[in-house]
């Protein structure tokens, strides 16, 4: 019973902090399920893949209802993520765990540096529920006259791009996809640290649209390695189960609460806890 | 905007519908579990029984929590695929081909996965 208590509230407070910092539960889950609970890393991978199909879907269907995610540039993208998931789940079962480790403990120092940088929450990865609270930055959007759009090389981009915004460099969307796929599955997070800024850095997509596009297709790309993870028996149902209540319940809190709390030393405190948890990770991979 | 016909915001207005509530069935048949769990005394650190899909029905009729984790985890699975199906149906209906062979290709490498999982086990 304290045991189950612990758990899902470990997993609240990773959706949770998540949900208020714009990351998914994959980035916190891992570790705490490592380095706390004592999971091996692939089972601490398969519990926080399903944890983020379920906060993703959330927060994707309230950005579907709004029509905030482009759903054909979603699921075009989505195609090669599942392709890079499907690699990257394979792949994680021949690789040592030592140096899955490894590569995690190197993705949380750059979330850290990310977020250092941005001095913003660092783009989303499926725990944010309220679109709303993703503030738009549209200074990158490109404003289109009607006409503008004939002069696209590609009617696929025409076709995919918004009414506001063109959508640019579809090859260069593809490539990252796909490798933002296959992370994923290596290290069972949603990979929207890595899609939301290739959408809107490389891609010229807005911000806000990125980010709700971002979320649309975690789930796909998610449930693409985490099929693998269930059917080789990485995934216990116990654990997953309450973790993936208390993903959802902390995520759902923290997404309202979010308003409410200064978010600067909350960022300030997180990107020190990445580093220290980096660390932890890194002294586990030397052994 | 480029002849084609478009999938308007209804459209995504009712895959978002689909996708929020088959997130809410597959959250509750977790919960279910986890409940059940809990009442029986089951550690959630305690290995669980594996994925055996002749047994979940005999466990849901037995209200054994590891039928409703098991058909929790399945659904929630099944939930971002349940949209592609959708959308995948939506652009057949509105005439947009290209768009329904992606959703297609998507279930697709899904399906793989599924195979390559199997084989590799």
């Amino acid at each position: 019973m304290i045991e189950a208590l612990w758990l899902l509230a470990g997993g609240a407070a990773a959706g949770g902090f998540g949900s208020l910092l714009g990351l998914g539960g994959g980035v916190l889950l891992v570790p705490l399920l490592t380095l706390v609970f004592g999971l091996d890393l692939r089972a601490a991978v398969g519990v926080s893949l399903v944890s983020v199909i379920v906060t993703s879907s959330a927060a994707a269907g309230v950005y579907l209802e709004r029509n905030i995610a482009n759903l054909r540039l979603g699921m075009t993208l989505e195609l090669f993520t599942a392709c890079g998931a499907l690699v990257g789940g394979l792949v994680a079962f021949l690789i040592d765990e030592r140096l899955l480790t490894f590569l995690f403990s190197g993705l949380l120092v750059y979330v850290a540096i990310t977020m250092l940088r941005a001095r913003e929450p660092a783009p989303d990865d499926g725990a944010q529920l309220r679109p709303d609270l993703d503030v738009p930055d549209d200074h990158h959007v490109e404003p289109l006259a009607a006409g503008d759009l004939v002069s696209f090389r590609s009617a696929a981009l025409a076709r995919l791009s918004g009414e506001a915004y063109a959508v640019r460099n579809l090859g260069r969307g593809i490539v990252g996809s796909t490798g933002a796929g296959v992370v994923s599955a290596l290290l069972g997070i949603g990979g929207g640290i890595i899609k939301v800024p290739l959408m809107h850095v490389g891609m010229g997509v807005p911000l806000r649209v990125a980010t709700a596009t971002s979320n649309l297709m975690i789930g796909v790309t998610a449930a693409a390695s985490a099929v693998i993870y269930l059917l080789r028996g990485e995934i216990d149902p116990y654990t997953a189960g309450t973790v993936a209540i208390g993903v959802f319940v902390g995520a759902s809190v923290g997404s309202r609460v979010a308003h409410r709390i200064e978010l600067r030393f909350l960022n300030l405190l997180f990107v020190a806890v990445l580093l220290w948890t980096a660390l932890q990770m890194l002294l586990k991979a030397v052994g | 905007m480029n002849g084609s016909p478009q999938a308007g915001p209804a459209f995504e207005r009712r895959l978002g519908r689909l996708l929020t509530a088959v997130t809410y069935v597959a959250v509750g048949l977790l919960a279910i579990g986890v409940v059940l769990m809990l009442l029986a005394g089951i550690s959630p650190l305690a290995v669980g029984p594996p994925f055996d899909p002749a047994q979940l029905v005999p466990d849901l009729r037995a209200l054994e929590p590891a039928g409703f984790l098991w058909l929790g985890l399945l659904a929630v699975i099944a939930t971002p695929l349940s949209r592609v199906v959708g959308a995948a149906i939506g652009f057949v209906k509105r005439g947009e081909p290209l768009m329904a062979a992606i959703s297609v290709a998507i279930l697709v490498v899904i399906g793989i996965s599924i195979l390559a999982a199997l084989g590799t086990r």
